[in-house]
């Protein structure tokens, strides 16, 4: 008889997971991303073929990587307030672009298609970037986890993700979130250099 | 007016399940016989104030009364009266009344074919729906009132019906679905009520199988309607995804056929009594449990219910109170149960054990499967997914002994058998199918060893369900629930064939396609042929016209995006040619410029095997219920002292 008191003490231990779950957002996904370091890939500049990028490039400084396309509404959005980070904050930030067509079976991409629109799209909403990494085969992408545009990783000096955000960085994310992990990290990148 | 009488209605009905839950109960327990004869009454008041109460709803519905705030939101008077009133159980709070109502229905259908059964037990049972009804109704009441109004300002239309509802998949899937999962109250009762009162024995099985057997029948139905909608309208051209909400159905439906068997051990040799109450328990416990992940909010799903902690901590007490009580009940009573059988180990008994402690394992795998993502997230270790190849790799494996044992267990006599008797037949069966499948090897090439793994076990369960047919002496005076078997079992090998030639053969393109262009997959010949705007009742629509060629036989198909504007929502409506052997699928995407769509193809083989075996099995459950021998039972008490005095 004692042995069958197992069965509901079973299911009162999934009850209390339960009761935990009901108060915490099933939306939002815990980051495993943060304190990883950022995963290596060698990939060519969007805008010329010739020039190739590694992790070291994304190292060094301090640096907010986005991932962003033409093609992403919110990308757009977000495109004048990044822009104004990097002229007021002097924020670094390196665009990883990710082409939402390149996958499909329609045949290969028109790169020059593409260049064409992002450097359109730049142009009238605001360059926030120092280069842009060209994703094609989402090797990259699917490292980072990506699982949609547009989202953004915040790089320490050494490589380390430390901020992970998907969806778009406004005034409101900057405040809150993004500016106090910022400004920490400038102030150890300072000391470090001293 | 009428909404107010509908809410009036449910309060009202509350009181008579309280009333049901205690009296009766009390009756039985103390021998009053006045307590006792109060239960049907209390039921036909219940239902009676149940039904009225839909009634009120629906109508609102019907009549566009957008004063009330749940037709509001989910109707609107340019929806089709069909709609309007399938929109009843479009959203939550209508959605736990029709609950309700099945509810009182099973309870009545309890109370109206209950006659021969001991007034006692018949008491016990009854409340037992009752004190199950009470939860349902608290919740309504208080945390999801459908009869809400919004006066005095109203507004002038509704919101509109969720388009992707606006199906008739949907006017019968949830009755279909919610008429299984309410129905394994009826076994739940049963053994809450054989547990209370200490007696069990097979003319109990005898009268819980027909009920059991009903409510699978109906959770078949549902959940195959479910997969054939998915099918259809997602435009994807996916049957099953392990969406935890489907999982939440799936579960009772394992335990539900875990159940069927063993009360077929319980029913015929008075053995795994213990084990039977546990799953009757379970099968309810489960169709609980899938309420709560699907109306809590707590996991991620197509299906959930917008919600509220408020209602997730409800239904959680009420889980509880329910299955942590029925679960106590059982630890502590089970074992005044003794199954005083004997079998030996090649006997029909064990087989039958071996399908229950398979089907078992299968749920298990679907609930930690479901369940793990939770409690990872909740203890902290961040978040995981668990998703489609874990379920099919495991089901792949599990697959195999279960449909190796199934395919002979019913040549297998009870209590005792010999290999040396049943040899002759395993091998014909065998033989006959390496021949078959050998035969499909060749015709439709299959390269796939998975593909042929499920194919030659299902080709073996089919044949030997004939070779068991065979073996029977005379086939016309066969018992329905053999048919009924028989037929369950053709549909258990008709729905694997399906899945593995779907599964492994099917072929899909994604294209950019204009008016006049032309695609190949799998010897059709697609085209394209022009595509035009057309105007709904609620919807606009772009209508595209396909031809596609394969042998010598042209198709029409006609795919469909169409644009709900209240809502401002798009649908796709899937064109298919649907066959035996193949369906064609076109899937109208996104627009890409002004003359290119985005179109996906589709050649699927045997796809309609899945539903069909559905459909196979829902005959079975039929067949089972029509056997002779459940419109003879006698009284539960002298049947059982009859049973006793011929062994």
């Amino acid at each position: 008889m004692k042995f069958k008191l197992i069965i509901p003490g079973i299911f009162l231990v999934f009850c209390g997971f339960f009761y935990s779950g009901l108060f915490s957002d099933p939306m939002n996904i815990e980051n495993v991303q943060v304190e990883r370091q950022f995963p290596s890939f060698k990939l060519k500049d969007l805008m010329d073929d010739s020039i190739e990028y590694t992790a070291a490039d994304v190292k060094g400084q301090v640096t907010l990587v986005n991932v962003w396309g033409v093609w992403c509404v919110t990308c757009r959005i977000e495109l004048p307030f990044l822009t104004q980070l990097r002229q007021v904050q002097g924020m670094r930030i390196v665009g990883v672009y990710y082409d939402n067509a390149a996958d499909a079976v329609f045949g290969d991409v028109d790169i020059n298609q593409t260049r064409k629109e992002v450097v359109q799209m730049l142009g009238q909403y605001g360059d926030p970037f120092v280069f842009n990494i060209y994703d094609a085969k989402r090797d990259l992408s699917l490292d980072l986890g990506i699982t949609g545009a547009p989202e953004h990783f915040l790089v320490d000096v050494d490589g380390t993700i430390v901020w992970h955000r998907r969806g778009d960085i406004n005034p409101r994310i900057w405040q809150d979130e993004l500016a106090p992990i910022y400004q920490g990290l400038l102030s150890k990148q300072a000391k470090g250099a001293n | 007016m009428l909404p107010e009488i509908g809410h009036f209605a449910l309060i009202l009905s509350l009181f008579f399940t309280v009333a049901l839950a205690i009296f009766p109960m009390w009756g039985a327990q103390k021998n009053i016989p006045a307590l006792i004869a109060l239960a049907r009454p209390l039921v036909w008041g219940y239902f009676v104030l149940a039904s009225i109460s839909l009634f009120c709803l629906s109508w609102a519905f019907y009549h566009n009364d957008f004063s009330v705030v749940y037709v509001a939101k989910n109707s609107n008077s340019m929806l089709p009266w069909y709609y309007r009133l399938s929109a009843v159980w479009g959203a939550h709070e209508g959605s736990l009344l029709l609950w309700i109502w099945i509810l009182a229905l099973w309870t009545a259908g309890v109370a109206l074919f209950s006659r021969k059964l001991k007034k006692s037990d018949v008491a016990r049972v009854l409340a037992v729906l009752g004190f199950v009804s009470i939860g349902f109704l608290l919740f309504t009441l208080i945390t999801s009132n459908p009869f809400e109004r919004t006066l005095p300002y109203f507004p002038i239309d509704g919101r509109d019906l969720n388009p992707l509802l606006q199906d008739f998949g949907l006017i019968i899937h949830p009755p279909m679905l919610y008429m299984g999962y309410v129905g394994f109250s009826v076994a739940f009762a049963f053994a809450i009520s054989a547990l209370i009162s200490g007696r069990m024995d097979s003319s109990w099985a005898r009268w819980a199988r027909p009920w059991t057997l009903l409510a699978w029948g109906f959770l078949t139905a549902g959940i195959a309607l479910g997969s054939w909608w998915a099918y259809y309208e997602l435009g994807w051209g996916g049957w099953w995804f392990w969406d935890p909400v489907e999982n939440a159905s799936f579960m009772p439906w394992l335990a539900g056929t875990a159940l069927i068997h063993s009360l077929a051990v319980t029913e015929k040799r008075n053995a795994f009594k213990s084990w039977t109450l546990l799953l009757a328990i379970s099968a309810f416990s489960l169709s609980l449990l899938g309420t709560f992940l699907v109306r809590s909010g707590i996991l991620v799903s197509v299906h959930a219910f917008a919600s509220e902690p408020e209602r997730g901590i409800f239904i959680l007490g009420y889980l509880i109170v329910v299955i942590g009580g029925a679960l106590t009940l059982y630890a502590l009573r089970a074992n005044t149960l003794v199954s005083s059988h004997r079998y030996k180990l090649f006997s029909r008994e064990v087989l039958l054990f071996c399908n229950n402690v398979l089907l078992v394992v299968a749920l298990a795998v679907v609930l930690l499967g479901t369940l793990l993502p939770l409690v990872h997230k909740e203890l902290g270790l961040g978040s995981i997914s668990i998703g489609e190849p874990f379920f099919n790799k495991l089901f792949s494996y599990l697959y195999i002994p279960f449909a190796l044992i199934l395919a002979f267990a019913p040549l297998i006599r009870w209590k005792q058998d010999k290999i040396q008797r049943v040899k002759k037949d395993i091998l014909l069966g065998a033989v006959a199918t390496v021949f078959t499948l050998a035969l499909c090897y060749f015709t439709y090439s299959i390269d796939n060893p998975w593909t042929l793994v499920g194919v030659g076990l299902a080709l073996w369960v089919a044949i030997m369900t004939f070779v068991e047919l065979k073996s029977n002496k005379q086939i016309a005076k066969l018992p329905m629930s053999h048919w009924g078997m028989v037929f369950g079992h053709l549909g258990f090998a008709v729905m694997v064939i399906g899945i593995a030639m779907t599964t492994f053969g099917s072929v899909e393109r994604d294209v950019r396609m204009k008016a006049g262009d032309q695609v190949e997959l799998s010897g059709f010949t697609f085209t394209f042929e022009s595509i035009e705007q057309v105007q709904g009742p609620n919807y606009s629509s772009h209508l595209a016209d396909f031809t596609v060629q394969g042998g010598d036989k042209t198709y029409e198909l006609h795919a469909e995006k169409r644009f709900y504007p209240v809502q401002k929502s798009v649908m796709t409506e899937a064109g298919i040619d649907d066959g035996l052997m193949r369906d064609l699928y076109v899937a109208l995407g996104e627009q890409i410029d002004d003359d290119y769509w985005g179109v996906r193809v589709y050649v699927k083989p045997y796809v309609r095997w899945i539903w069909l075996g559905s459909i196979f099995m829902c005959i079975a459950a039929v067949f089972c219920i029509a056997d002779r021998r459940y419109r003879h039972v006698l009284s539960w008490r002298s049947s059982a002292d009859k049973a006793t005095s011929q062994a």
